[in-house]
């Protein structure tokens, strides 16, 4: 069932800093159902605080419908989930959105005729207060906080590497990098505990998936992050993740270490087929 | 010959399309119907100036492609000259056979005007060569540098309009003892040739003064302090608050009633914009909030009506307002799982129930039928009042003011909604409303927000509107009200404001100013919006135009609209470099 914590690999050496271990995310037996296809059976996953891990699979393993009760686009035909104490379970997604959990999606999905830096500020708003009337009023605590998000939303483009001279450009103008960067900036503009990213680096160059996975691996370091991935790009996955589940046509097959994973033979042959085992 | 083909097939092409044009306008009877009326006065009218348009249009399509000079113009010619073959075989067709059991207008007048009260083969024949110059004129205005072309371009057009103005001015220059003025400008229905050379040298001058007036300012103002910009901007607004003052005055008590109807058109357009044009909710039934507005104003102020308590109009607005907010929640409530085009038909049907309930029997002894409400009083219950500087308000002015302060005060709301949290809620559910939920936005809420706030602006409309004519009728609220605030809406850039004001002047104020061409108001409309759609989708005054504006600075240091040989050549790979 809970698989204890494994000790941090070498090169992390900046996990937990708040010397607080635990759970973050803990989801039991979940089961999803869509007419008679099961696309999660009984599903038992943890993520602990602070860290990276992963769930990875062959297409149509069911990651991506996983990952969608997790941010409350769809609810578990059965089984629980308890974020940080309370249960997700019957809650909406932008209540899920403010209790701390922020996602990014494999095709991107941007605010396209916004601006980047509105884009930014939208996913800020859950932080924000403001009501309709504070802005008809020209309330002045309405004023400061639209003040701040900006200036928040400039400091999350810098840190994701947007340009400056993009921010007042409509976000489907970006390059495509720049916009998978701006999703990115737009989620941890709710100050989430919990990242959630769909295939962060899917559609990038080799030179931009190391960028890419150097910046998650900053953003947990700086922002105390913990970070849910998934991938399909196993070298991805490997290099960053503390802990890794296999799903396959919907189970879990496999949990562990990216060593124990790499030399797990149910995992192999899920992802390559028997005779790449053999 | 075969590889500069593309710019001959394109001139072949839009000469055909220009002579069609030519065609249509003239049998659909528009021609004839302005063959009297003057446009250079004892020079020519109106309907020759309707024929002219379409050709010289083609030129100018077909002048823009790329290729050398003398190709372009050539090219211009013969755009010409295929729209008027066209006309010139249908006048030699028509002189021959008679098609009036077919084409009802086209009468003898008709083409007697058209060949210019000549045999119908030197009446071809003129049209023929007419065509081809003005084609050949077209080609050379686009030809010449912008800085030669703009400024040419803004005086025939400023000529035109003058002259499209005669109705308008002339009896308004009288009433105002401006009569030498008036005799100056216009004479026999049309723009006196003294006037049009005036308007021409005033207009060119204008343009070419404009760009580097403009840019002088532009520098001044980044280089004017904080203090010296809020002078400018406080004079500027004085000003502005001037015209609006004294342009009832100006324009006439006719006119005050039209600028009444524009300015109610740009409340129910702020409201709808707020449900359309930031949030994304089609919403086809509007005219329910502008009824409900209505309504309630009635109920409450009418001392006819089944409630009775005639109050004053001041004390049923918030009433009103509330009461139109909470229509605006039960409207949207029901329709929050609704997307797109079920959304859009699902309000459609709403806009028809309230009418009919309005309408309805069972209702009756509230609403009173068809019958209507009567007996609305005045917004402030007196027929003229005395103001200090304005001096006697009466008749449309006394409405005229205060919807101009409703039109200011929903102008300010909608902008302070715009650039806030809540705005920007709306539009991010506007483009994508799964991803907005997941951000964090609670999608009901504020659907029901986007409802209720712009059911609030636009019965203030509705409100303004009952006590103007002082009585409500259920016909009033037809589907043609929803239809005509969305074309303000789209017309003028969804989500723009000043977009709203400008669409409701296009729309509502420019049909009444040019009443003469009332029979075929809906062939231009129709016309106009789907030019619209084609040419500039994104709406006159679109959302982004400051940010446009601000580019603008940069672009002004390169050339001008680029040199259409390099702008084209990457649409045509073939041709224009070869030699023959």
């Amino acid at each position: 069932m809970s698989s204890p914590f494994t000790a941090p690999s070498a090169d992390d050496t900046v996990l937990d800093p708040g010397g607080e271990r635990g759970i973050l995310l803990e989801a039991r037996a979940v089961t999803k159902r869509f007419e008679g296809l099961v696309a999660n059976r009984d599903i038992d996953f943890d993520i602990p605080r602070h860290s990276i891990v992963s769930i990875i699979g062959p297409n149509g393993a069911g990651k991506t419908t996983f990952f969608n009760q997790l941010s409350g686009i769809f609810q578990p035909t059965s089984g629980s989930i308890v974020f940080d104490g309370v249960s997700l379970v019957g809650l909406a997604p932008h209540d899920i959105a403010e209790l701390g959990i922020a996602r990014t999606y494999q095709n991107i999905r941007l605010f396209s005729a916004m601006t980047v830096v509105a884009n930014v500020m939208v996913g800020r708003h859950v932080r924000m207060k403001s009501q309709w009337f504070d802005a008809i009023l020209g309330h002045p605590g309405e004023r400061n906080e639209e003040e701040l998000a900006h200036q928040r939303a400039r400091e999350l483009l810098e840190m994701v590497g947007v340009r400056r001279r993009y921010e007042d450009d409509l976000a489907k103008n970006l390059p495509y990098g720049d916009q998978r960067r701006l999703e990115l900036a737009r989620a941890l503009a709710s100050d989430p505990k919990l990242l959630l990213l769909d295939e962060p680096t899917a559609g990038m160059n080799p030179g931009e998936t190391r960028q890419m996975t150097d910046l998650i691996a900053r953003l947990r370091r700086e922002l105390q992050l913990t970070i849910l991935l998934i991938e399909h790009d196993m070298k991805v996955v490997m290099g960053i993740s503390e802990r890794i589940t296999v799903l396959d046509y919907g189970e879990k097959i496999a949990e562990g270490t990216p060593a124990e994973i790499r030399a797990n033979p149910r995992v192999i042959e899920a992802y390559l087929g028997k005779q790449a085992h053999a | 010959m075969a590889g500069s083909g593309s710019i001959w097939r394109r001139a072949l092409i839009v000469g055909l399309i220009a002579g069609v044009v030519v065609l249509y306008l003239t049998t659909v009877g528009i021609v004839l119907a302005f063959a009297e009326r003057s446009f250079l006065t004892g020079v020519t009218s109106m309907g020759r100036l309707i024929l002219a348009i379409p050709p010289l249009a083609a030129g100018f399509v077909v002048g823009s492609r790329s290729g050398s000079v003398g190709a372009r113009l050539a090219a211009g010619l013969l755009a010409g000259a295929v729209s008027g073959a066209i006309l010139a075989l249908s006048l030699l067709f028509a002189s021959a056979v008679d098609i009036r059991g077919v084409l009802i207008r086209v009468s003898a007048p008709l083409i007697a005007f058209v060949a210019w009260d000549q045999e119908a083969v030197t009446g071809a024949t003129i049209n023929l060569a007419l065509a081809a110059g003005l084609g050949l004129a077209g080609a050379g205005l686009r030809v010449l540098p912008p800085r030669f072309r703009v400024p040419l371009m803004a005086a025939v057009i400023g000529v035109v309009i003058m002259s499209l103005l005669e109705r308008f001015l002339r009896p308004r220059l009288t009433e105002l003892d401006f009569t030498d003025v008036a005799r100056f400008l216009y004479q026999g229905g049309g723009l006196t040739i003294p006037a049009a050379v005036l308007t021409f040298v005033v207009v060119a001058i204008g343009a070419v003064a404009w760009s580097p007036v403009k840019a002088g300012a532009r520098r001044s103002l980044a280089g004017a302090d904080p203090g010296q910009r809020s002078t400018i901007r406080a004079v500027l607004i004085v000003l502005a608050i001037a015209t609006v003052l004294y342009l009832p005055e100006v324009v006439g008590s006719f006119f005050s009633q039209v600028l009444v109807s524009v300015g109610l058109y740009v409340l129910l357009g702020l409201g709808l914009n707020i449900v359309v044009g930031y949030a994304g909710l089609l919403d086809l039934g509007y005219v329910a909030f502008f009824a409900v507005g209505s309504y309630l104003t009635a109920l409450l102020t009418s001392p006819l009506s089944s409630l009775g308590f005639g109050w004053p109009f001041w004390l049923a607005l918030p009433v009103v307002i509330l009461g139109a907010a909470i229509t605006g929640l039960l409207i949207g409530a029901p329709v929050l799982r609704l997307r797109g085009d079920y959304l859009a038909i699902v309000t459609l049907g709403f806009g028809e129930i309230a009418r009919l309930l309005f309408l309805s029997d069972a209702l009756k002894p509230w609403l009173g039928g068809t019958q209507g409400i009567l007996g609305i009083p005045d917004l402030f219950g007196v027929p003229r009042i005395e103001v200090p500087i304005l001096g006697v308000i009466s008749g449309p002015e006394l409405t005229y003011y205060p919807l101009v302060l409703f039109c200011i005060l929903a102008i300010f709301v909608a902008h302070r909604l715009k650039y806030s949290r809540t705005g920007r809620a709306w539009n991010a559910m506007r483009e994508d409303e799964d991803v907005a939920e997941a951000t964090g936005i609670s999608t009901i809420n504020y659907k029901l927000l986007a409802f209720a706030m712009g059911a609030a602006v636009g019965c203030l409309g509705g409100a303004v509107f009952a006590t103007h004519l002082e009585s409500v009728f259920p016909g009033t609220f037809n589907i043609l009200v929803s239809i005509t605030v969305l074309s303000i809406v789209i017309l003028g850039g969804m989500g723009s404001i000043p977009g709203v004001v400008l669409g409701s002047l296009a729309l509502i104020g420019l049909p009444e100013l040019l009443r003469e061409f009332a029979e075929f108001k809906l062939l231009v409309y129709g016309g106009v919006l789907v030019l619209m759609m084609i040419l500039r989708p994104e709406g006159l005054l679109p959302d982004r135009a400051r940010q446009l504006e601000l580019h603008e600075a940069e672009e002004e240091t390169g050339p001008d609209s680029g040199p259409p040989l390099t702008a084209a050549s990457a649409g045509t790979p073939i041709g224009h470099g070869e030699s023959p």
